[in-house]
């Protein structure tokens, strides 16, 4: 009997809980809401700082990109998104051509965010940097014998080389700035050779890839930085040391996280100053700050980590390309066997 | 009273389809093609894809009936030392995530792990990638998964009736032999089951193969949708999942028998008694299977928590505990609400293979990822709201996206397999003598549910609702997409930390995550010894 009360009251904590839920729902509607493929805690620092200084508040849903961008489609004209904020150029991109955005017409962003890290028509911009480039074991590796990223797919490292799995973003922004620059043959060369060298089957985090290097299963690979100066900072004595990719030809592979404003959003110029704020050097420094990031920004020099990583050449290339190359670059490593 | 109930089956029948609608709407992509990227898929990826999916299946479905039916044996025939608390102890691994175990036993038995640096400098043996082939990744999946046929089988061979197996001895049987030619046939229905749900969660997995980066076909599904902006063909492929689930569910069938395996008598008395040695070595051998799915990833995650848990811990914990808490328990309330009424026992039901049917596709969300199965319905509600638009009505899309309603009825949706396997398999052993007496003295049907079946479905009522309980805990991808603002559970905040690398700092929500799963089983355990 008495089980039978319980089961009843909590069935009726759960109609409750779902009414309230619509409550809550309805509320939230004053806020600046943003969307968001970042993880909260990387976010919401950059929000409580603009809460601080606008006095507006940012509510935030974090999901997986895909996913995410499906439902602010769906969501169509009464969507609660006010920004669309996520990684990889590659994501910015898919999510103009679905019309997620809407132009932002701002000159401060347009001084602060140079050219290539921006949407060409102004729908997205990007708003941090992260390299990724060649890591190595300094116990094992010269320095001298290393140069660029289709190196590496020389005889000379064959059974050392160590890469991040086709399927996550990262690699597939980098193929397709091999195709923007060498054009696909020679990128499936490329691949080819790279496949030939792996030590191991490619690895799906950055942080496995170090782990595998330290422990001598492989002697290089490729990664983001802010993994590594995350790793440095812990252990400042790791042998491990990065090496700025193609600094003789097109120059490092950079991407963004950045974000954009959604086309449908109820409140476009609160937006606008969110995003404003963020491409400001305040919010830059937070970013640099949190996550090891290298600032979008052209005003702020990242001086900590350029005294110990040393000044780059970045590859200028536009980085709505990493988009429209993506599904070309993996069809080439599904071909080639890269998984 | 043939139309009360032809009313019933009606009802049924509707309830049915309504917890399939996001399956619908996922198999409704073929009404798009999507020639040209088949094409590349079928010449480059499939053939591959195919065959390693067949064969974790294969290798994962013999690994979990091995593993799981001979320690439900030894625990419930033989007595052994260790044995009472080890039965429990067993059920644990249940609470982990399948991708922390995963990435726990990646830490520490990869190239890079303890084990192997061990390895190296005690004995020189040269380092490997088991991330290579498929031997490890099918092991993972046998110890995240054995606790499905472990339960199931524990259940029925605690029903087994004393005499047969004591009959079996008389005749002069081995201890083998009646394992081998009594007891497993008779809890075939139940191993059946237990390894149906294993095959579908490892069908649907994508946690586990993203970090032993093994391609399956889900592969495929994510590749279509995210590289090639194909959604269509994403729900195609996800549309073969649940072909390939069907096929399961027409085996487990098959596996069943025909056979209606009726026992009412439950023994106490353990039939085997194992001292000395051999005592010692089942002990070893047991207890060897938690220390490897259980107590050695708890330390590495006390370990690595240790280390972490100042930074991590903080003010949100109280959110992500109450999300966590009311979303597990009205979604558990609720699928097994639907799941009881669905598994009841009816002449009707039993006459009507649609109906039976169109109960067994419900079940087939838990094949389909939970990405796939979230944005399908999705798209659902947008299909209703542009039919209410047509008819002059308005959009629904901006109630029910981010309602705990629809997140409720995307947990309905996808666990419905489980409770609906636990539930059926206890109406099952219903004898249709009860009904018979029960209307021959004039009872209502009503009554006979509340008075008969209920009590009689208990066992299978609580079993389903302690594994859809774990299981909404531990949900990631739809409780991602479909969440109210602000309400993070536990298993978000996981894997918001561990996909930035950042392992250490995620062992906290992960470890309260065990902790609620212990609560969980806990709770099962009470109410089970009430009844034995």
């Amino acid at each position: 009997m008495t089980r039978k009360i319980s089961i009843l009251s909590l069935l009726l904590i759960s109609t409750f809980s779902v009414s309230i839920s619509s409550a809550v729902i309805a509320a939230s509607d004053e806020n600046l809401t943003v969307y968001s493929t970042r993880k909260e805690h990387l976010i919401k620092p950059l929000f409580d700082a603009f809460t601080a200084k606008t006095g507006i508040k940012v509510a935030y849903l974090t999901g997986k990109g895909g996913a995410l961008i499906e439902r602010i489609k769906l969501e169509g004209k009464r969507t609660k998104a006010d920004i669309f904020m996520t990684v990889d150029a590659g994501n910015l991109w898919y999510a103009s051509t679905q019309n997620l955005f809407q132009a932002a017409d701002s000159e401060l962003i347009e001084s602060n965010i140079p050219s290539h890290l921006r949407d060409p028509d102004g729908l997205w911009t990007g708003l941090s940097v992260r390299a990724r480039t060649i890591i190595y074991s300094t116990e094992r590796v010269d320095p001298n014998e290393l140069s660029t990223y289709q190196d590496l797919a020389n005889a000379k490292w064959e059974g050392r080389l160590c890469l991040r799995t086709s399927k996550k973003v990262y690699t597939k922004s980098l193929v397709s700035s091999l195709i923007y620059h060498d054009g696909i043959e020679k990128t499936t060369e490329v691949v080819k050779g790279w496949v030939k060298n792996l030590a191991a089957t490619p690895h799906a985090e950055d942080v496995h890839i170090m782990t595998s290097i330290l422990a001598g299963q492989c002697d290089v690979g490729i990664v983001n930085s802010y993994y590594f100066g995350r790793l440095q900072a812990e252990d400042p004595n790791v042998p491990l040391k990065l090496f700025w990719a193609n600094q003789d030809s097109s120059g490092t592979h950079v991407n963004i996280s950045g974000a954009g404003i959604v086309k449908h959003s109820s409140s476009p110029s609160e937006a606008l100053e969110l995003l404003e704020f963020l491409s400001s050097i305040e919010a830059q420094k937070i970013y640099v700050g949190l996550n090891k990031e290298y600032p979008a920004s052209q005003k702020l020099k990242a001086d900590n980590l350029i005294a110990v990583w040393g000044d780059f050449n970045q590859d200028k290339m536009n980085l709505s390309v990493a988009g429209e190359k993506q599904a070309e670059s993996v069809s080439l490593m599904q071909r080639e066997g890269y998984k | 009273m043939k139309s009360k109930q032809n009313n019933s089956n009606f009802l049924m029948g509707m309830l049915a389809l309504s917890v399939s609608f996001p399956i619908i709407v996922v198999c409704s992509a073929w009404f798009f093609p999507g020639t040209e990227l088949w094409g590349h898929f079928a010449e480059n990826l499939l053939p591959e894809l195919i065959s390693s999916t067949l064969l974790l299946l294969v290798g994962v479905g013999i690994g979990v009936s091995i593993l799981g039916t001979v320690l439900a044996y030894l625990v419930v025939m033989v007595e052994f030392p260790g044995r009472s608390w080890l039965e429990w102890a067993l059920f644990l691994p249940f609470a982990i995530p399948a991708y922390v175990l995963a990435f726990v036993y990646l830490g520490v038995f990869d190239y890079s792990g303890y084990a192997q640096v061990w390895l190296r400098e005690y004995t020189g043996m040269p380092g490997f990638d088991i991330r290579a082939g498929s031997w490890a990744i099918i092991l993972t999946f046998t110890l995240v998964f054995y606790p499905y046929v472990y339960m199931m089988a524990r259940a029925s061979f605690k029903r087994q009736k004393i005499q047969m197996i004591e009959a079996g001895k008389m005749l002069g049987a081995k201890p083998f032999e009646v394992f081998w030619r009594i007891s497993v046939p008779l809890a075939r229905p139940a191993i059946a089951a237990g390894l149906l749900v294993t095959l579908m969660e490892t069908l649907a997995d994508f946690g586990v193969v993203s970090l032993f980066n093994y391609s399956t076909f889900t592969t495929a599904i994510y590749s279509a949708w995210g590289d090639f902006r194909s959604i269509e063909v994403a729900a195609q492929l996800a549309s073969i999942l649940v072909l390939i689930a069907f096929f399961l569910i027409y085996f487990e069938k098959k596996a069943r028998g025909k056979a209606k395996y009726y026992s009412s008598d439950v023994s106490h008395v353990r039939p085997y008694e194992a001292n000395g040695l051999i005592g010692w070595l089942l002990f070893v051998l047991v207890f060897g299977v938690f220390m490897l799915s259980f107590a050695m990833p708890m330390l590495q995650l006390i370990i690595w928590s240790l280390e972490k848990y100042g930074e991590e811990l903080s003010v949100m914990y109280s959110g992500y505990f109450s999300a966590t808490g009311i979303l597990t328990v009205t979604a558990t309330i609720l699928t097994v609400a639907v799941a009881t009424l669905l598994a009841l026992p009816s002449r009707r039901k039993a006459e009507s293979k649609t109906l039976q049917m169109l109960i067994r596709f419900s079940t087939l969300g838990y094949a389909l990822p939970g990405s796939v199965m979230a944005v399908g319905l999705l798209y659902g509600v947008q299909n209703i709201s542009l039919v209410s638009i047509y008819l002059g009505g308005q959009s629904i899309n901006h109630i029910l996206f981010g309602s705990v309603a629809l997140l409720l009825f995307a947990y309905i949706s996808r666990f419905m397999a489980i409770a609906y396997n636990s539930t059926s398999a206890s109406s099952e052993q219903i004898k249709p003598v009860y009904e018979q007496s029960a209307r021959l003295l004039g009872s209502s049907r009503i009554r006979l549910i509340r008075e008969v079946y209920l009590p009689m479905m208990t066992p299978g009522i609580l079993a389903g609702g302690l594994l859809v309980a774990v299981d909404v805990m531990k949900e990631l991808p739809a409780t991602y997409l479909l969440r109210p603002f602000g309400w993070d559970t536990l298993a978000i905040r996981v894997f918001e930390l561990s996909s930035e690398g950042l392992y250490d700092r995620a062992a906290i929500p992960a470890l309260m995550m065990v902790f609620i799963g212990a609560i969980i089983m806990l709770l099962f355990i009470k109410l089970d010894s009430d009844k034995y």
